[in-house]
């Protein structure tokens, strides 16, 4: 029963996961190109919500989701004007460089507000939970998967139902013929970056605020997570980003009744069983060329 | 003098781990597993010497055996990946490493001590060069030996065919291999040869601090490894002496002092009062340090040492032929 518990609440928890594991693959979709400073653009966002909340401590907690969700999607404009826009594309070393630059930039900032210890973060509804037979859900927890989900949905209307969408998946195909089709490649690739900067300042939010703390070692946790819950969902892929960020939040908690000093070094072997037996991830093609 | 001395140390086996790093590179491949590789061969050559009672250089060949016997083992199955997914597998491939020595508690009694490494806390007393009482110098002179000996090999080996093969599966792998090139046993052999090359440096920074933990050998050190030469650039060894220099000499160590006196200058000479600036002068490096690499990538992706650096030195020192 212990078992199924931390499954649930690791199913629940998994969707900030599978949020910023959605940025990486959305980014590298359409630019086919890493950015190793989302994750930490991310949670940089999360502690500008921080210093919002610190100077106005009035502030409703949606409205500092708010900041951060704001926040985070500056940062996406910003690093792709300063790690993409003016490297030429065949230097994708130079790119990846660029953005781990940024990544220890934004990790400086971190550490900065942070003073180098974790923040308080304002709570949901801290400790409120709902016993469901045997099973005991914090409501904080369900309060997080439904905002995922909420913005998951917000996410592919986006995609499939504007103008934005249809221009960002036809980048994502053939970047040469969408151009050829009048899509500004330079607009389409900005407006990518601002919606995953969006929803990993939301994740970044959320997962401080299900804490009720937001530490300063976050950044370079969570971009590891969101690597590996990209490549096991499949790089490229929005549906295989969801699942692989559920199974990894489910698989952490699970491991953690066992032992909690085990559970990274389980995570890296998934990910290895992953790569040996499924390279090309849950919904992807095997793409070989990158 | 002996802080001098330190320092050089930290820039010598910080240029092996760039040059372990630059040798895969050249094949194309971003490796984030170097970090994991340097631990292996610090942890194996401490524990030869101070468990075992080997001698340096038996420890520093003994880890570079072990980190190349374990950079090919993990080359097969990680190199049927490119690009993203090779960074994300090298990556995974280098926490489980740092997890592994996280848990990897291994003691002996040393007399009325126990010796060994030990879990979290990491490997303490390896007193190699303490025991024996080297100075701070002999022992940067010792590292510099391995740095020199490193530098000329590769550089020999980027002038020979083994170079071109190299550079040849790193530009066009189908071209590469249209000529017949084996793909596999090259990067396999690369990724060997950077093992080795980081178990040497992993020895080297094992003995010289006394203190390993598996911390230090996380994604960060993986990602300084590859660091160095992509900004230094592929041209050749040099790029990757040269942003070593610059990140470990100048940014991290001389830009605060660097700020203090460049700011009193201004103050005796213009009657300005720049307390602020000295005050947060280390404030200034860590912040400009992220930012100092966004700017080089921008200005040079390349790396400020490219190939066509390099073949402007070589067309300078060439011997001059009649026609020319």
């Amino acid at each position: 029963m212990v078992l199924v518990q931390a499954i649930i609440d690791g199913i629940l928890v998994g969707t900030t996961y599978a949020l910023i594991g959605i940025g990486f693959t959305l980014i590298f979709g359409v630019m086919h190109k890493l950015n190793l400073a989302y994750a930490s653009a991310s949670i940089a966002g999360a502690f500008l919500s921080l210093v919002a909340w610190q100077q106005f401590p009035w502030l409703p907690v949606p409205l500092v989701f708010l900041v951060a969700a704001a926040g985070a999607g500056a940062l996406g404009y910003v690093i792709y004007l300063t790690c993409f826009r003016f490297i030429p594309l065949k230097s994708p070393l130079a790119t990846l460089m660029a953005t781990v630059g940024m990544l220890i930039f934004l990790d400086e900032v971190v550490t900065h507000i942070s003073d180098g210890k974790a923040q308080n973060f304002p709570g949901m509804v801290p400790d409120e939970r709902w016993t469901l037979g045997p099973l005991d859900l914090r409501v904080d927890y369900l309060l997080v998967f439904a905002i995922s989900v909420i913005a998951m949905l917000l996410l592919l209307a986006v995609l499939y139902r504007t103008r934005l969408g249809i221009a960002t998946r036809a980048v994502a195909q053939q970047p040469v013929a969408a151009q050829l089709c009048g899509i500004s490649l330079d607009r389409t690739n900005a407006a990518t970056f601002v919606i995953s900067g969006v929803l990993g300042g939301l994740a970044g939010a959320m997962i401080g605020s299900s804490a009720e703390l937001l530490s300063n070692l976050l950044p370079l946790q969570l971009t590891v997570k969101g690597l590996i819950v990209t490549v096991i969902g499949g790089l490229g892929s929005i549906p295989g980003a969801i699942v692989a960020g559920l199974l990894v939040g489910a698989f952490e908690k699970g491991i953690e009744t066992w032992s909690v000093l085990a559970r990274d070094l389980c995570v890296m072997l998934l990910i290895f069983v992953f790569l040996v037996a499924k390279p090309a991830g849950i919904f992807g093609k095997l793409n070989v060329r990158d | 003098m002996d802080y001098l001395y330190g320092l050089s140390q930290t820039i010598g086996v910080h240029t092996i781990l760039g040059l372990s790093a630059y040798v895969v590179l050249q094949t194309g491949q971003v490796s984030l597993a170097q970090a994991a590789f340097y631990g292996v061969g610090a942890y194996v050559a401490a524990m030869l010497t101070t468990l075992w009672g080997q001698n340096i250089v038996v420890a520093i060949a003994g880890a570079a055996v072990v980190s190349a016997a374990l950079a090919a083992l993990a080359g097969f199955p990680a190199l049927r990946f490119k690009g993203l997914m090779l960074v994300v597998a090298t990556m995974a491939l280098g926490e489980a490493v740092r997890e592994f020595f996280f848990n990897f508690d291994f003691q002996i009694a040393k007399g009325n001590l126990k010796v060994g490494p030990a879990g979290a806390e990491g490997f303490r007393q390896i007193r190699y060069f303490f025991d024996r009482g080297w100075t701070t110098g002999e022992v940067a002179g010792f590292i510099w030996l391995f740095v020199a000996g490193i530098m000329a090999l590769l550089w020999w080996m980027d002038r020979s065919r083994i170079g071109a093969v190299l550079r040849a599966v790193g530009e066009d792998e189908l071209a590469a291999q249209s000529v017949g090139i084996n793909l596999t046993a090259v990067k396999v052999s690369a990724f060997a040869i950077g093992g080795a090359v980081a178990g040497m440096g992993g020895a080297l920074y094992a003995h010289y601090t006394t203190h390993i933990e598996h911390n230090y050998f996380g994604v960060l050190t993986a990602t300084f490894a590859i660091a160095y030469p992509i900004l230094g650039g592929l041209g050749g060894v040099f790029g990757t002496l040269i942003a070593v220099l610059f990140v470990q000499g100048f940014l991290i160590y001389g830009l605060p002092d660097f700020i203090v006196r460049l700011s009193t200058l201004a103050e005796n000479e213009l009657g300005v009062t720049l307390d602020w600036l000295k005050q947060h002068a280390s404030d200034i490096r860590n912040f400009s340090f992220g930012l100092l690499i966004l700017a080089i990538m921008n200005w040079r992706p390349r790396g400020v040492i490219d190939e066509r650096v390099v073949r402007l030195f070589g067309r300078l020192f060439a011997p001059r032929s009649p026609h020319a």
